[in-house]
C-alpha cells in the first residue's frame, strides 16, 4: 500500500539517523516473523502460478470466443435465420484459438508437475477431446438423416452446450470448484433457453449469455484472487509493522 | 525461548523457500527438478543439497525414474514434511501474535 499522504505528520519524513525507532540502516535483527512470513506468501503464490493454469485467461479467452463469434452469425443472419458464411469463418477461428490457447497455457503451465493432479488434468483434458469428436460424429448422422439447416444450426450449438455445461459439472467434482458448478449450470440454461429462443435469436443468446457468463467468471475470479491478495498482505503488514504489499 | 520451538531443518531460508514450494502444491503431486530449481532461483548443486538434508529428515521425497531415455528427478513433500511446514507458520503466526500484543 502506498504511504499515506496524512501520516508524516507525527514523524520527520527524512529520516534522522539518531533515531532508535526506525531501523532503517543497520537492521538485520536476528529474525522477523512478519518477513518470513511474507517470503512464503511470495514463494507459494509463485509456485501455483508456475503449476496451475490460471482461470482468468481461460475465461477471458472463451468469453472473447464465445462473443465475438455468436455475434457475428448473429449479425450477418438473414431472413431464413441462417449466418453468412463468413460469420463461420469468424466464428470458427474464434473457437480454434481459444481451443489452442487453453491447450498452450494448461500444458506449458503444469509441465514438470506429476501426480494426481495432473493425472485428473489430463483425463478431463480427453474428456473434453472425446466429448467434442463425439458431437462431430453425431452431427455428421444427423445432416445424413436428412436433418434441416435450421435443425442442425440449433443441434450443434445446443449439444455443445450440454457437452460444455456437463463437463464443468464433472470437473468441479474432480477439482473441488463450486464456481466451475454454478458455470456448468449456467452453460445449461443458456442451451436451453438458446435453442427455444430459435433463429437468428440464438446467436445472440449464445454471445450475451453464453460469453458474457465466461467474461463474468473472469472477472469473478480476478476480483477473489485481488482480495485474498490484499487480505494477506494486510494480515502480516499490519502485525509486523512492514506495510509492504506483497506485489501488484 | 520461542526460537528453539522453531524447526531447525526448515528454518534455514533456502530450505524454507524448497518446503513452501513444495507445500504448494497438492498432497499428491510431484514437481520436476528444472523446475523446482527454476521456482527458487538456485543452482542445481546448491539445491541437491538442501534436498539431500530435507530428504534426511524426512521431508522430502526424492524420486528417480526415466521419462523416454532422459533421467528425471521429481520431488515431492512427505506427510511429516508436510505436517513440519505448518507446525512451522503455525509457530511463525504465535510469536507474531506474541510481538504484536
Amino acid at each position: 500500500m502506498p504511504s499515506d499522504p496524512t501520516a508524516p505528520g507525527d514523524r520527520d519524513p527524512a529520516p534522522t539517523h539518531a533515531d532508535p525507532a526506525e531501523p532503517v540502516a543497520g537492521a538485520a535483527p536476528a529474525f522477523d516473523p512478519a518477513e518470513t512470513l511474507r517470503l512464503i506468501q511470495v514463494q507459494q503464490d509463485r509456485a501455483r502460478a508456475a503449476t496451475e493454469p490460471d482461470g482468468r485467461l481461460l475465461y477471458l479467452a472463451w468469453g472473447i470466443a464465445w462473443l465475438v463469434g455468436y455475434l457475428c452469425l448473429f449479425l450477418s443472419a438473414g431472413a431464413d435465420g441462417q449466418a453468412a458464411p463468413w460469420a463461420f469463418v469468424v466464428f470458427s477461428g474464434a473457437i480454434v484459438s481459444a481451443v489452442a490457447f487453453t491447450i498452450v497455457h494448461s500444458v506449458t503451465r503444469t509441465a514438470g508437475t506429476r501426480g494426481v493432479s495432473a493425472r485428473t488434468g489430463a483425463l478431463y483434458g480427453w474428456s473434453w477431446m472425446l466429448g467434442f469428436l463425439t458431437l462431430g460424429l453425431v452431427l455428421g448422422g444427423l445432416a445424413r438423416a436428412g436433418a434441416s439447416e435450421e435443425v442442425m444450426a440449433l443441434a450443434s450449438n445446443a449439444f455443445a452446450c450440454v457437452v460444455v455445461g456437463l463437463l464443468y459439472l464433472g470437473g468441479a467434482a474432480a477439482f473441488q470448484d463450486v464456481r466451475l458448478f454454478v458455470l456448468g449450470v449456467w452453460i445449461l440454461l443458456v442451451a436451453a433457453v438458446a435453442t427455444y429462443a430459435g433463429l437468428p435469436l440464438t446467436y445472440l443468446v449464445m454471445a450475451a449469455l453464453g460469453g458474457g457468463g465466461f467474461l463474468v467468471m473472469a472477472g469473478i475470479e480476478h476480483a477473489l484472487r485481488a482480495r485474498r491478495r490484499s487480505v494477506a498482505a494486510r494480515c502480516v503488514g499490519t502485525v509486523g509493522g512492514s506495510g509492504e504489499a506483497v506485489d501488484a | 525461548m520461542p526460537d528453539a520451538e522453531l524447526d531447525t531443518v526448515i528454518h534455514a531460508p533456502a530450505r524454507l523457500r524448497v518446503v513452501a514450494t513444495l507445500a504448494a502444491l497438492g498432497a499428491g503431486d510431484e514437481l520436476s527438478f528444472p523446475k523446482l530449481q527454476k521456482l527458487l532461483d538456485m543452482t542445481a548443486g546448491n539445491l541437491s543439497t538442501h534436498l539431500r538434508k530435507l530428504e534426511d529428515a524426512g521431508y522430502v521425497r526424492v524420486t528417480k525414474t526415466h521419462e523416454g531415455r532422459t533421467p528425471a528427478t521429481y520431488l515431492a513433500l512427505t506427510r511429516r514434511g508436510r505436517d513440519a511446514f505448518e507446525d512451522y507458520t503455525t509457530a511463525l503466526n504465535t510469536l507474531l501474535r506474541g510481538a504484536g500484543a
